[in-house]
């Protein structure tokens, strides 16, 4: 046929429909002025020949379609000159019989087609059998694709005439008293029969293209078969329209029919968006009523078919409808779940290679209806739960690989309840979330542990029992301990701590009522923690000391109500000691010692019985982590200044605890092994001796005399320095120090002294190199003046600083 | 002077003295304005219509003789003759002025239709001779003949199973083996198996005469309808529904040894083709007979099912219906005339 060789497949096919829609125009042309001289007969026989270009085979579906739409569009233009002609009277006598005549079918089945519309559009009598006549002789076209275009075309003219009426009784009119439908017009179920065979008969060739031609243009051809499948959905959606059709109908004579057809066609595509279809167009109150029927059909599909997708559109449908405030939601005895589950469990029965995947994904759709249907029968989602265990054990699938369709689909299946309820403890009464978890390999485990722990934060749920700690902790355990299946390198340490940080943040959610009870809790915590490891339990471990301290706060409010309450405490800090030394022992050293720092803290300020000696137990033990374990020299003057800082604070000790620990935080001071640390170190020290506290005492101590020691020291210290610069800055802290103390109205400063320092860093500053550190010196010393300055001019001045030399 | 009823024969000639002058001779048949015509073919194919009689009926009219110039006859030969009646108008004489005679042939045999087919020609005609001494005045009426048939008593329906072996199977059905000339064929084609690539499928009615006899037999075919009756390629268990009308076609009756000269006999040609052109038949005879014309049938006729076991149930459009405001709608959709 190719007129010219080069050619290519879309020109010609452009060709080919050009030739046949100019044939096409030129008929319709002729067919009305034919019509509008009145001569019928000539006016036929240009439409019939217009109509033979649809008996072509050269045309692509996507061409074919074009043509026959503008084919259709003339022959209405015909139909609406015939059905004129009955109106005004003209005797169009045998016009059914005449168009019989034509010799080539597929004209002949069309013009058939349009003259019995008219028919039954003129007289309503007749349509019944007019239908059944139409659609049993479309039979004779049995070519796919010219098969599928005249019956769309008999579905489209119709449209408006399908019986629509319950009774196959006469219809008297009221206006006239004309009994108008006889016995012959017809009910909705002759409508529903010319459907389900027009449907059937379009189905069958629909599935028939698949098996023609090669299998190398396999592809091809499924494509255009989907391009083709809204000719076939088209009846479908014709039977939505009938509104005769209630929901026993439509479950008695309708979708019986149509799933028959559907389950017997064979074909993985047919079936497929059939299925859909079905869903699509009829209301949610019809499916309702046919669940049963409708998943048992899907239960029966080609292997090929995802049924998955069908069910899933089904339950989603559903569960939007059951969400709608306008719907009247889920009839109460529907047992929608039951039937789903049921239906469920028969499709993957029946469909032993059914990917994993897909059966999961079945489990999601079904959790997510039981919790949109079912808010609050967590048993739904249990049971939904279960069956997945019991799927998976089946199939003997563990260790999901991470990153595997069935491991996401399985995640997605158990983040839905950790979302939807976000509710930590609602899952813990879930029997069968936590052992799914065996299923996934570590990473799974690692991401599923890390979604719960945040949606627990993000939600503030407060975890209240023993129990639900126990429970949760041994869900996360990924989280929470090594792992047998977990690899053997290193994990990325910002992720790690980021993970860890997640349950370091989670144990502050470990909150009971009852103070016993979260005594409990903690040592519930303490012992799954515990396992954790020494990179773990850094994390772990001080947020658990920390709410230790808290709750020994909460019974100290509480000692009226609890006469153990002492000993309860002295336990908590038995409890957090050894805690700590679970750290020590995982050599650390610097949590460790701020933690005992706070523990002699907390229980100073709580006095208990024998709070002194478990503070100055606490404090001992962060002495000797000082001596012991820290040796870098930053360290050691940040640990020494926070010691320092600690001992200031507290006010639980006696004369004989207090001076050895004051004694010991000057040495250890004076002790520290460079200068410049030296010099900070006593100038901090210095305030241990005014503003430290003992039991014995009222009040702050204010030894000026040993304060100025230790300032005195300092600025001896610094003289030592090598570095200028350093010495400088030295000097103006040390400044600062006096200042406040002299400030503070120790006597044993003189304003001399402050001159001299003064003086002294006049004289090195401008020695000192233009620098950034310089400029930063000369800032503090300058402020130091400001401060000296203002406090001088002040009106109100409580301090004197007569003679000092700015 | 004399009238010959002929059917096909050679002509007979009386005698009649004394005409000098031509005459004009005019046969005026009795009733001829209200007379049924009917159509039919010539030889050369052209349609003539001529006065509609039929087996029995008298056969009567008028000649009518006016004085003019004579017309010539020529015998075309190779006639037979197979009925001939004879009537003496006027005994011999001499006809001096125009002259009107009355003739009658009472209930005349007419036993075969007449026929115009490829090889045969069957015709009825009245001639009138004036026999003159040099050459007669010869002047010939056709006139066509039906022949009426009764609706056969025994008219079962043709249903066979062909096939080829592991190729075709299929079942087909005409729910008459006898149908009249304005009879709609119904019928339907099962397809038991399929195992070729058939691009469709067409009923055909071919006519066949058959003159001669003996050694001398010759068998004219002729395809005087082509129908087709499926597009594209079945699968096994489907069912294609036939519906030809025949009254949109030019029949005859079936004949049968005609004088023992000729038959015409009709069949239905049931073809198939295949992707590669190759072509499957089956033929069946059917008999055509032409029934007394009976009010027209309306389009719901036209409906009649290809489903035997399933009648159509189509009511006509009853006249209890028709005092209504909207009979005439009714009656017209109906298409009756």
């Amino acid at each position: 046929m190719p007129s010219t060789p080069q050619l290519s497949p879309q020109e010609e096919q452009e060709k080919l429909l050009e030739e046949a829609l100019s044939v096409v125009k030129n008929q319709a042309f002729q067919m009305k002025r034919c019509l509008d001289k009145g001569r019928l007969m000539d006016g036929l026989k240009h439409a019939s020949t217009m109509l033979g270009e649809l008996r072509t085979s050269l045309l692509s579906p996507k061409s074919y379609y074009e043509c026959y739409m503008a084919i259709s569009d003339e022959l209405r233009h015909l139909e609406m000159y015939l059905v004129d002609e009955f109106q005004k009277g003209r005797k169009v006598a045998d016009l059914y019989e005449l168009v019989q005549y034509a010799g080539n079918i597929v004209p002949r089945l069309y013009l058939l087609i349009t003259v019995g519309t008219v028919y039954i559009k003129s007289n309503e009598l007749s349509r019944k059998d007019i239908l059944k006549d139409l659609v049993e002789m479309c039979r004779g076209v049995q070519h796919p694709l010219r098969g599928l275009f005249l019956r769309n075309y008999l579905l489209q003219c119709t449209k408006n005439v399908l019986p629509d009426v319950e009774e196959d009784s006469a219809y008297v009119d009221p206006a006239t008293f004309f009994s108008f439908f006889g016995s012959d017009s017809g009910t909705v179920m002759d409508s529903v029969d010319f459907i389900h065979l027009n449907f059937a008969e379009m189905n069958k060739l629909w599935v028939r293209m698949q098996h023609q031609g090669h299998s190398r243009d396999k592809e091809r051809r499924e494509q255009e078969r989907r391009e083709l499948r809204i000719l076939v959905g088209t009846n479908l959606v014709r039977l939505s329209q009938l509104e005769c059709i209630d929901i026993d109908r439509f479950k008695k004579a309708v979708l019986p029919g149509v799933l028959e057809q559907v389950v017997n066609c064979k074909d993985a595509i047919a079936q497929e968006y059939l299925m859909e279809c079905v869903i699509q167009v009829f209301p949610d109150e019809f499916h309702l009523q046919t669940l049963s029927p409708f998943l048992r059909a899907c239960a029966e599909l080609h292997p090929n078919v995802n049924v998955k997708n069908i069910i899933i559109a089904l339950i989603d449908r559903l569960a939007a409808f059951a969400q709608n405030e306008e719907g009247s939601g889920i009839p109460t005895d529907i047992q929608l779940f039951d039937i789903f589950s049921q239906q469920i469990s028969q499709v993957i029965q029946n469909r032993p290679d059914m990917p994993p995947e897909d059966i999961v994904s079945l489990q999601v759709a079904l959790i997510n209806l039981a919790l949109k249907c079912y808010p609050t029968q967590v048993d739904y989602v249990d049971k939904v739960l279960e069956t997945t265990e019991e799927i998976f054990n089946r199939l003997n699938l563990d260790h999901l690989e991470h990153g595997s369709m069935v491991s996401k689909e399985l995640m997605r299946l158990m983040k839905i309840p950790v979302d939807t309820y976000n509710n930590v403890l609602t899952l813990l009464a879930l029997q069968h979330f936590g052992p799914l978890f065996d299923y996934f390999d570590y990473k799974g485990r690692k991401l599923m542990s890390c979604h719960i722990i945040s949606n627990a934060l993000e939600n503030e749920t407060l975890i209240p029992s023993q129990e639900h700690v126990d429970s949760i902790l041994n869900i996360v355990n990924c989280l929470v301990q090594d792992q047998n299946d977990q690899p053997e390198e290193a994990e990325d340490p910002e992720d790690f701590a980021e993970e860890q940080g997640l349950m370091g943040r989670f144990i502050h959610l470990l909150q009971a009522e009852d103070p016993n009870q979260q005594f409990l809790i903690l040592n519930t915590a303490r012992k799954h923690f515990g396992n954790g490891g020494d990179q773990r339990i850094r994390y772990t471990l001080p947020p658990i000391v920390f709410a230790a301290y808290r709750l020994a706060f909460r019974y100290s409010h509480l000692k009226e109500e609890d006469e153990n309450w002492e000993k309860k405490c002295q336990k908590i800090f038995q409890f957090c000691h050894q805690t700590i030394g679970a750290l020590i022992k995982a050599e650390q050293a610097e949590i460790p010692l701020r933690l005992f720092l706070q523990g002699a803290l907390a229980a100073g300020r709580i006095k208990f019985e024998n709070s002194e000696t478990v503070a100055y137990e606490f404090f001992s033990q962060a002495f000797s982590l000082y001596e012991d374990e820290i040796s870098d020299s930053k360290a050691q003057l940040a640990a020494i200044t926070l010691i320092i800082g600690t001992l200031e604070q507290m006010s639980c000790f006696g004369e004989e605890n207090h001076e050895p620990l004051k004694t010991q935080c000057a040495l250890a001071a004076s002790k520290l092994l460079k200068k410049p640390d030296q010099c900070r170190g006593v100038a901090v020290c210095s305030h241990l001796f005014w503003s430290g506290k003992t039991a014995a005492h009222e009040g702050e101590m204010h030894d000026a005399k040993r304060t100025t020691d230790c300032l005195k020291k300092g600025v001896k210290i610094a003289n030592q320095c090598m570095d200028s610069s350093v010495q400088v800055q030295l000097f103006v802290e040390v400044l600062n120090h006096y200042i406040y103390f002299y400030e503070k109205g120790c006597e044993q400063i003189a304003v001399q002294v402050l001159n001299q320092i003064i003086a002294r860093v006049r004289e090195l500053l401008p020695n000192l190199e233009a620098n950034e550190e310089t400029e930063q010196i000369n800032k503090h010393f300058k402020n130091t003046l400001e401060h000296l300055q203002l406090r001088m001019e002040a009106p109100d001045s409580t301090v004197s600083y007569e003679g000092l030399v700015l | 002077m004399q009238t010959s009823f002929s059917g096909g024969g050679t002509q007979t000639k009386m005698s009649f003295f004394g005409f000098g002058q031509s005459a004009e001779v005019d046969i005026v048949l009795e009733g001829q304005e209200s007379r049924k015509t009917a159509e039919i073919k010539t030889e050369d194919g052209k349609k003539e219509r001529y006065y509609l009689y039929f087996d029995g009926e008298t056969v009567s009219g008028k000649v009518n003789v006016t004085l003019k110039k004579a017309e010539l006859y020529y015998d075309r030969g190779n006639h037979h003759e197979f009925t001939s009646l004879v009537k003496e108008l006027a005994r011999p004489g001499e006809l001096t002025h125009n002259a009107s005679y009355g003739f009658e042939f009472l209930q005349v045999e007419k036993p075969y239709e007449s026929y115009t087919g490829a090889n045969v020609r069957l015709r009825y005609f009245l001639r009138v001779t004036i026999v003159k001494r040099i050459s007669d005045v010869v002047k010939e009426q056709d006139i066509i003949v039906h022949t009426l048939s009764q609706y056969p008593e025994m008219n079962n329906s043709i249903k066979m199973e062909v096939g080829i072996e592991d190729c075709l199977h299929i079942e087909f059905e005409y729910n008459k083996s006898k149908y009249h000339l304005k009879d709609v064929i119904v019928g339907k084609i099962y397809f038991l198996l399929v195992r070729i690539k058939i691009r469709y499928m067409e009923l055909a009615i071919v006519r066949r005469e058959t003159t001669g006899a003996g050694p001398n037999t010759f068998n004219e075919n002729e395809t005087i309808a082509k129908y087709e009756i499926m597009d594209g390629a079945p699968v096994r268990g489907e069912s294609i529904p036939i519906r030809l009308f025949l009254s949109g076609y030019e029949l005859t009756p079936s004949m049968r040894d005609i004088n023992k000269k000729f038959s015409v006999r009709y069949y239905l040609n049931l073809v198939l083709v295949d992707e590669e052109e190759r072509r499957y038949f089956k033929q069946q005879e059917i008999i055509i007979f032409r029934k007394a014309d009976k009010q027209r049938k309306n389009y719901q006729q036209a409906l009649q099912h290809h489903t035997s076991t399933n009648p159509p149930n189509m009511a006509p459009p009853g006249k209890e219906k028709g005092d209504s405001e909207d009979s005439q709608e009714q009656n017209d959709a109906a298409g009756d005339n």
